[in-house]
């Protein structure tokens, strides 16, 4: 007997950045092939950008055509985000219009309304059967591993389920994973793997990727229908699939983590990866932060209007512990993200209509304790003021970038202004990147805040007792550690006063972390200047200047610029940072670090300070 | 660490501040929450909007640290407004609704009288100056300067017209000459003829001393002029 297929094709989601209108022509293109054949049934998913790409890409009469072919069971368009969120991860109202989006744009070029329920990222958790039942869903499209789990069993799943939760209901329907990836290959064994899925008159589901680069686009489609003529397959659509068969029977809960984020094998839900990765959740909060900020600011359409903007940051290509395009590894990608976000911020300060110093103490990373949030007009930052008075982000609003977001090798986020006290000795700057690396001599004790406000602007004071080991050697200080910030303007001030609160004297060095994500994409030459004159640096070997007084990164293709003076002259160690990767692809720089020092020496209960100036522009 | 218990922000912009608190704020809460507005109120700042919309307040403490916050605020010549519109709130302020200024949003209050607020600006200015004034010596003090505005203009636009009466003159004027410049110029041209021929004897050149070299001649030529006469 010839195994009966059900066929979903689907995009990666990188495809939407490059090229999309090429992508969407020759989509339509293999789409017409396909339906011309006249023995391809099939589903297909396509998100909301690539949708309107096909509706500006398509010949006329095409969609009617593509009409027709939905009418005669040919073809069914499948139904999800219009940024293909994996939704579990954003707040219930986000969730809803993701879906009413697409479910418009589906409505507006097929006049349809989707049965059938995909993502490609496959995530699944069971809040999402209210959600989608109460968007008109019937099935949704789940990972065969995850209804195993469900099941308890290892053998092949096919059919559907249903699932209740909350007094809602759906059907889940699996897409086999190893049937997919044999025809994916072109493995000849594909005919015994699928046999197993269609004993007893069942449909397998499997799906299939769009090549993302155009040229293979047709080419791909041509071998598909090359493949159901040599095979004379049975094809059919999943909703027609859903509607012949009957349940395979009721699933209690169900949990996937999805395919493809980057995530290992082991883990159980897409949250995992807000806890791997730093740079994934700064982004995922931040987004989360914005759309609080305007939940209680703002009302009705102004409010609709809003999170409109928020909407492209939900993009999964955001949510990808994956490189070169695929995902957060990419600074490009991490660079369109936060634009995303600042856009959106920028927006919000315009709609309530801010002008001034806001600060905010809140639990913005969701982890159980405060931060600081503080923004002017011209930039804003996020102050961990009980990890070491360390910034988590500082964007600036001109140029809509985030400075601080560079990748670490160590799973650890990249950070602003975190000191260190460093032993009196000779380093070479290889030696010092790495003790700063390894966060060696790190003060990072919890500080107690206060805020003074002046007529000039506020005041961010931070006390508190700093304990730091150099090898055998301990040490206790008071640091005191001051962020000022002007009113107007897109300078702030750092300062800080060291107090030996032991009374034996101390001698080292102190100095202070910025582990910036500028010149890591596009054009590095001339993008570092101290004293303003270019600094002749390789973005592979770090090297220390010796007494400067100011530094300056100027990113053209960020179009953003960075600015340290100094109040007097300080070591610098200038260092680039890399990738996860960078084993493998050592070139891939994710920014670069700055670590100005000054030597210290401090006899018992003696203090000194130090005082740098950051100004923050757009060039 | 008492500052890690509250959820607060606070928006400074010229002569607004606001200050919102939120979440459950019980009594572990009350001194962390004390602290801090005590320190923000101490700066800068006509009014102070306190908003409270989001609080929900689980202990009666609060009250009366408001009222304290109160007249703290005003001993600083400032003004506190309590921003919330929900029952709860109004419930828990019930008893001293007549003492605190409630508002539901910022806007509501901006909206509740100009004359009121420019007072309060004039108070609060007027203790950070040092310099206070009464209503009627800030009037008659406003008149005098409008008066001297005035007059200053009215000089101005008197000057103005003086200057455009004399431009047009000198442009007159200037129009003129070249007028004259253009008809002596015709003149010369149409007797350059009889000149060249020696019918007419260009008198124009003695009348520079420059170019008279023999005096008794040029005495001689005044007398047959005379004579001739």
């Amino acid at each position: 007997m010839k195994p009966v297929i059900s066929i979903v094709l689907l995009l990666p989601p990188s495809t939407a950045y490059e090229k999309l209108d090429l992508v969407a022509h020759n989509i339509l293109s293999g789409m017409s092939k396909m339906l011309e054949s006249g023995k391809v049934r099939f589903s297909i998913f396509m998100d909301g950008p690539t949708l309107e790409a096909a509706n500006r890409a398509a010949r006329p009469l095409m969609f009617g055509r593509f009409k027709r072919a939905i009418e005669e069971d040919y073809l069914e368009i499948l139904g999800g985000g219009y940024h293909d969120p994996m939704l579990p991860l954003f707040p219930s109202e986000l969730q809803a219009m993701q879906l009413d989006e697409h479910r418009k744009l589906l409505w507006k070029h097929f006049s349809i309304e989707p049965s059938g329920y995909f993502n490609s990222s496959m995530v699944w958790e069971m809040e999402m059967t209210e959600l989608l039942e109460k968007n008109r869903f019937e099935y949704a499209l789940v990972q065969e591993s995850a209804l195993q789990d469900a099941l308890g069993r290892t053998t092949p799943v096919s059919g559907w389920y249903s699932v209740e939760d909350k007094g809602s209901f759906l059907r889940v329907v699996p897409v086999s994973e190893s049937l997919s990836q044999a025809i994916e290959n072109d493995d000849f064994q594909w005919q015994e793997i699928a046999e197993p899925y269609c004993r007893g008159g069942k449909t397998a589901v499997v799906a299939l990727d769009i090549p993302p680069k155009p040229g293979d686009i047709v080419p791909f489609f041509e071998r598909l229908i090359d493949f159901v003529e040599t095979n004379d397959l049975q094809t059919k659509t999943v909703s027609s699939v859903v509607n012949e068969q009957s349940s395979e029977g009721r699933i209690s809960f169900l949990l996937s983590a999805g395919r493809r984020i980057g995530l290992p094998s082991k883990a159980k839900t897409c949250r995992e990866l807000l806890v791997r990765r730093p740079e994934v959740n700064l982004l995922h909060k931040s987004l989360l932060s914005l759309f609080r900020r305007a939940d209680a600011n703002l009302q009705g359409k102004e409010k609709q209007e809003f999170f409109q903007q928020l909407l492209p940051a939900m993009s999964p290509i955001f949510y990808r512990d994956l490189p070169s395009g695929e995902g957060m590894r990419s600074p490009m990608v991490r660079w369109w993200g936060s634009r995303f976000l600042l856009k959106a911020a920028n927006q919000l300060a315009e709609m309530s209509s801010f002008d001034g110093i806001r600060l905010e103490i809140a639990d913005f990373m969701l982890e159980g304790r405060k931060l600081i949030w503080a923004e002017n007009h011209d930039y804003s930052f996020m102050l961990d003021y009980f990890g070491g008075g360390v910034l988590r982000i500082l964007n600036t609003k001109a140029s809509e970038v985030s400075m601080l977001g560079a990748w670490r090798d160590d799973g650890e986020p990249a950070l602003g202004f975190m000191d260190f006290m460093l032993p009196n000795s000779d380093f070479s700057a290889s030696k010092l990147d790495l003790m700063l690396s390894d966060r060696e001599g790190v003060l990072c004790s919890p500080y107690d805040y206060q805020i003074k406000r002046h007529d000039d602007g506020t005041d961010i004071q931070l006390l508190s007792e700093q304990h730091f080991a150099l090898g055998e050697q301990k040490g206790l200080v008071h640091v005191g550690k001051e962020y000022g910030l002007a009113a107007a303007g897109s300078d702030f001030t750092l300062s800080y006063n060291v107090q030996n609160t032991a009374f034996a004297p101390f001698k080292g060095f102190f100095g202070t972390l910025i582990e910036t994500s500028l010149l890591a994409c596009g054009e590095k030459k001339g993008g570092i200047k101290i004293d303003g004159k270019e600094l002749v640096f390789d973005f592979r070997e770090p090297l220390i200047y010796p007494d400067a007084k100011s530094v300056e990164i100027h990113d053209k293709t960020t179009s953003s610029h960075l600015r340290f003076d100094f109040e007097q002259p300080v070591a610098l160690l200038v260092a680039p940072l890399f990738s996860a990767s960078a084993s493998a692809a050592p070139e891939d720089i994710q920014g670069v670090c700055l670590f100005p020092f000054w030597k210290i020496s401090l006899a018992g209960t003696e203090e000194q300070t130090f005082k740098l100036s950051a100004h923050i522009s757009k060039r | 660490m008492k500052s890690d218990l509250i959820d607060i922000q606070v928006e400074s912009r010229g002569n607004d501040v606001e200050i919102s608190l939120s979440g459950s704020l019980g009594f572990p809460q009350f001194s962390a929450v004390k602290e801090k507005l005590a320190m923000l109120v101490d700066g800068p700042g006509c009014f102070f909007f306190l908003n409270l919309q989001n609080a929900h307040f689980t202990s009666d403490h609060y009250i009366d640290f408001f009222l304290e916050l109160l007249s703290r605020v005003k001993s600083q010549k400032s003004t506190l407004i309590l921003i919330f519109y929900s029952e709860e709130l109004y419930k828990y302020f019930e008893r001293y609704q007549n003492i605190f200024e409630i508002y539901e949003t910022r806007a509501a209050y901006k909206k509740s009288g100009t004359k009121k607020q420019l007072q309060q600006i004039g108070i609060h200015y007027g203790s950070r100056s040092g310099i206070s004034l009464s209503p009627s010596v800030a009037v008659s003090f406003l008149a005098l300067m409008l008066g001297l505005f005035v007059t200053l203009f009215i000089i101005v636009s008197i000057q103005g017209h003086d200057i455009s009466d004399k431009q047009a003159q000198i442009i007159a004027l200037q129009n003129q000459k070249e007028r004259y410049i253009r008809e002596i110029d015709k003149l010369e041209s149409s007797i350059g003829p009889l000149r060249k021929l020696g019918v007419i004897q260009d008198t124009t050149m003695l009348s520079s001393f420059g170019l008279i070299q023999d005096w008794v001649g040029y005495l001689e030529y005044l007398e047959n002029t005379r004579l001739e006469k």
